[in-house]
C-alpha cells in the first residue's frame, strides 16, 4: 500500500515515517516543502531494507502541486499544519492546506483512507470543570475565537475533514495528540508556563500534563491508521504515567538548565486574567490579552486525561514517559532551545 | 454637522495586514466592520469570526452588492487595487488602500483618476505619518520651530527574519517577489512618504543603488530580492536620503531633518520627537551641556509617552486610528481627504524611479 505522509520533514513526520516502516508500510510517499529535510528521512530509511521513500516538494497552500503527490496513494497521514505564524499564515497552512489536499482526496478515483493528526486544542475544555476527565467525548471547542490561533485553526481543520468526509464518504482516522515532546521538539508547553520579562512564570501548578513521546504519538496515529475498525473515529494521544507541570519544571532544572521561575497560583492566575482581560477592553487592546479567564481556564485548568480507546485498538507506548522525558531532557541539554 | 450613522465598512483581502485594520476599526467611534471578503473563503472566515464581524465573503461583488459598504478597506496585494478600487467605486463606496497603492505610478494615477470619476474619496494608510510624534512634528514645522528643510534623512530597517519577513524569504511564489520592485516596492512607500511632504513642489532627482547583504541559500526567487537600498534625492534646494536596511539592528524607523533653524529627529518605533542641542556657551563648559539638554528632551518625550498610555492612545497602530478618523470625517464632511492626491502620486512617481534604476529589467507584467 502506497501511503501519503504530508509534514514528513516535520518533527512528528519523520517518526510516522519511522514507524511506518517497522509496522512494515515500506511504500512511502513524502510530502515536504523544504526538500532539505529528504536526506533525515533517507537516513531513518536506510535502517529499513526494501523500504521506499520518494519525496514531493509541494507547498499545500497551493492546490496545483498537490494532485500528482495524492495520485497512486491509498493512504494520506496528514500531519502537516502551521505552528508559528500570522494568524492569516496559520490558516493558509492548516486550513486551507487542508481543503486543498482534500480536494485532491476526493478528485482521485479509488478511494482514499485519510488520517488526520487533530489536536488536543479543538476540545472545548474551558467548560468543564477542573480536574474533569478529558477524552474522545470531550466536546468540541464552542467559542475558538477566545482561545489561541493554533488551537482555531486546529478546530477548523478537523471540521473541514469531518464535512468532506460526510459529503464524500471516505474511511477518516482522527487521532488528537496531547502535547508531542522529545528530542528536537520544543522545551517547554505553554501548559507547563511562559517566559515574560526575563523570568519563566511558571502557570501549571501540580496539573497533569497531557504528554506524548514523538514516537509513541507516531506509533499511535499508525496504529489506528492501520486498524480497520478505527474508520470513522477520534482517538486521544496521551502517554501513560503523565508527570505533573510541576515535576516537569524542576526535572529541567535539575537535567537541563537552572530557570528563573516564579511559581503563580491558579486563584493568582485567574485573579490577573481579569485584570489583564478588563485592562485591555478598556484600553481598546492597548495591551494585548495574552491572559483571560477563558484561555486560563483552557490551558491551565487541569484535566485528568485517558487514552483507553486508543489501547484498545492495540496501541502501547513504545518509550515509557520516564525514559522519554531523560531522552528529552538529554538533547535539550545538548542543544539549547530554539528561539520562538 | 455630524452624521451620526455608523459608516458600514469591509474589508477586502484577509491576509495578515487584514488584521490591523480589523482591530482599529473595531474600536472607532462611527464605524462598524460589517463584511470581510477573501478570494479565499476560509480566510474570510477566519477573520470574521475572530472579530466578530456578521458576514464574510468569497466574492467582492457579492459583498458590494448585499452590504451597501461606506468605505472597503483593500487589503489585497497591489496588483489587484486599481480593479478592486474601479469595482468597490461603481458601487458607491469609498476606499482606504493599503501601501503600495498599485504596481506603478501610471497605474496609481488611474486608480486616483477612478475614484475621483465616480465622486468618491480615497486614501493610503500612511499609518506612520499619523502616529503621535508624527503629529507633533508636524505641528513642530508648522511653528517653523525648524526653520525651513534643507535636508532630510528617512531610514526604515526591516527584518528579513520577522513575521512579515519570514513569510516571504519561505515563500518564493509569495506576491512580494513578482512586484516590479520586489520587497523595496512593499516598503518604500513609508521612506518618500516622509520626505515627499517637506520637498518643494518640483520634480525630484532621484539616485538610487540597491545591493543583496545576505547570502544566497535557496536557489529560487527569494534570492533574486535584493535587501539594501539607499537613495539620493533632491527637488529645488532641499536634499534627502533614504535607506531601506535589512541588516542593521536594531531595526530603526527615523525620520532627521536638518532645518535652517534646528535639526529634530523623529523616531518612530520609540515614539520620540527631539530636536538636537547646540553648543550654547563657550569652550569646554558649553561642550558639557547638551547631552544634559538632550537627557531632558528625552525626558519629556518619555513624560508625553507615559500621558499618552494613561489615557489609552498608545497603541501600536495609533496613527491608523488617526488616519482612519481624519478619512471618515472627510467622507462625511465632503472635505479635503488627510492626506493630497497629489503627494500620493509624487511618492508613486519617486517610486518608480527608483525601480527603474535598481531592478532596470520591466517585470511589471510578470507581476499580474
Amino acid at each position: 500500500m502506497k501511503i501519503l505522509v504530508t509534514g514528513a520533514g516535520g518533527f512528528l513526520g519523520k517518526a510516522i515515517v519511522e514507524r511506518l516502516l517497522a509496522h512494515g508500510q515500506l511504500d512511502l510517499r513524502c510530502v515536504l516543502r523544504d526538500t532539505s529535510k529528504a536526506r533525515a528521512l533517507e537516513e531513518i530509511a536506510a535502517r529499513y531494507p526494501g523500504a521506499k521513500l520518494d519525496f514531493v516538494a509541494a507547498n499545500l497552500r497551493n492546490p496545483a502541486e498537490i494532485g500528482s503527490a495524492v495520485t497512486g496513494c491509498e493512504m494520506v497521514i496528514h500531519a502537516a499544519a502551521a505552528l508559528k505564524g500570522s494568524p492569516a499564515e496559520m490558516f493558509l497552512d492548516s486550513v486551507v492546506a487542508s481543503r486543498n489536499l482534500l480536494e485532491a482526496v476526493v478528485n482521485e478515483v479509488r478511494p482514499i483512507r485519510v488520517v488526520l493528526v487533530s489536536s488536543f486544542g479543538v476540545m472545548g475544555v474551558a467548560e468543564l470543570q477542573r480536574g474533569a476527565m478529558v477524552d474522545e467525548s470531550t466536546p468540541l471547542e464552542r467559542h475558538p475565537e477566545q482561545r489561541d490561533v493554533y488551537s482555531h485553526s486546529k478546530l477548523r481543520q478537523e471540521q473541514l475533514f469531518w464535512e468532506y468526509r460526510d459529503k464524500y464518504g471516505f474511511e477518516l482516522v482522527v487521532l488528537r495528540p496531547g502535547v508531542i515532546y522529545g528530542p528536537g521538539g520544543g522545551h517547554f508547553s505553554n501548559r507547563v508556563g511562559l517566559s515574560l520579562f526575563g523570568r519563566f512564570l511558571h502557570l501549571g501548578g501540580n496539573n497533569l500534563l497531557p504528554l506524548t513521546y514523538v514516537d509513541n504519538c507516531a506509533e499511535a496515529i499508525v496504529v489506528a491508521a492501520l486498524y480497520e475498525g478505527s474508520t470513522g473515529q477520534i482517538y486521544n494521544v496521551v502517554d501513560d504515567d503523565l508527570v505533573t507541570s510541576r515535576q516537569y519544571l524542576a526535572m529541567y532544572k535539575d537535567k537541563v538548565k537552572p530557570v528563573r521561575s516564579v511559581p503563580v497560583p491558579y486563584f493568582a492566575l485567574m485573579w490577573g486574567s481579569r485584570m489583564v482581560e478588563r485592562y485591555s477592553e478598556r484600553s481598546r487592546g492597548q495591551l494585548p490579552a495574552i491572559f483571560t479567564p477563558y484561555k486560563t481556564r483552557a490551558m491551565w485548568g487541569g484535566n485528568q486525561f485517558s487514552n483507553a480507546k486508543l489501547k484498545s485498538i492495540g496501541w502501547r507506548p513504545l518509550v515509557s514517559t520516564r525514559e522519554g522525558l531523560e531522552r528529552a531532557f538529554a538533547a535539550f541539554r545538548a542543544e539549547p532551545e530554539k528561539a520562538k | 454637522m455630524t452624521d451620526l450613522r455608523k459608516l458600514r465598512i469591509g474589508i477586502v483581502g484577509c491576509g495578515k495586514i487584514a488584521d490591523g485594520h480589523a482591530e482599529v476599526v473595531k474600536h472607532l467611534v462611527g464605524a462598524e466592520l460589517v463584511a470581510v471578503c477573501d478570494r479565499e473563503p476560509l480566510l474570510a472566515e477566519q477573520l470574521a469570526v475572530r472579530y466578530g464581524v456578521p458576514a464574510w465573503y468569497g466574492d467582492v461583488g457579492e459583498m458590494l452588492a448585499r452590504e451597501r459598504l461606506d468605505v472597503v478597506h483593500i487589503t489585497t496585494p497591489p496588483a489587484v487595487h486599481l480593479a478592486l478600487t474601479r469595482q468597490c467605486v461603481a458601487a458607491g463606496a469609498h476606499v482606504f488602500l493599503e501601501k503600495p497603492l498599485a504596481l506603478t505610478a501610471p497605474e496609481s494615477r488611474q486608480l486616483i483618476d477612478a475614484v475621483v470619476a465616480g465622486g468618491r474619496q480615497m486614501s493610503i494608510n500612511y499609518w506612520p505619518n499619523f502616529d503621535p510624534p508624527a503629529m507633533e512634528f508636524k505641528q513642530m514645522m508648522a511653528r517653523g520651530v525648524l526653520g525651513d528643510p534643507v535636508h532630510v534623512e528617512a531610514f526604515i530597517g526591516y527584518d528579513l527574519a520577522g513575521a512579515y519577513g519570514q513569510a516571504l524569504m519561505s515563500d518564493a511564489g509569495h506576491w512580494v517577489h513578482r512586484l516590479p520592485g520586489k520587497l523595496f516596492q512593499n516598503m518604500m512607500d513609508h521612506i518618500f512618504n516622509r520626505i515627499i511632504p517637506l520637498f518643494p513642489d518640483v520634480e525630484a532627482e532621484v539616485h538610487a543603488f540597491a545591493y543583496k547583504r545576505r547570502e544566497a541559500v535557496r536557489g529560487d526567487a527569494t534570492d533574486a530580492m535584493l535587501d539594501e537600498l539607499r537613495v539620493f534625492l533632491r527637488a529645488g534646494d532641499v536634499s534627502a536620503y533614504g535607506s531601506l536596511c535589512s541588516h542593521a539592528r536594531p531595526v530603526a524607523n527615523t525620520l532627521k531633518v536638518y532645518g535652517t533653524k534646528a535639526t529634530a529627529e523623529l523616531d518612530f518605533n520609540n515614539r520620540t520627537v527631539v530636536t538636537t542641542a547646540s553648543q550654547k556657551y563657550p569652550s569646554a563648559v558649553g561642550r558639557l551641556a547638551p547631552p544634559f539638554q538632550m537627557a531632558g528632551r528625552y525626558l519629556s518625550a518619555a513624560k508625553r509617552n507615559v500621558g499618552q498610555f494613561r489615557r489609552h492612545e498608545f497603541h501600536f497602530f495609533a496613527g491608523m486610528s488617526r488616519l482612519l478618523e481624519e478619512f471618515y470625517a472627510s467622507i462625511r464632511g465632503g472635505t479635503a481627504p488627510p492626506i493630497s492626491y497629489a503627494e500620493i502620486l509624487r511618492v508613486a512617481d519617486v517610486m518608480d524611479r527608483v525601480i527603474e534604476q535598481v531592478y532596470p529589467t520591466p517585470v511589471a507584467e510578470s507581476a499580474r
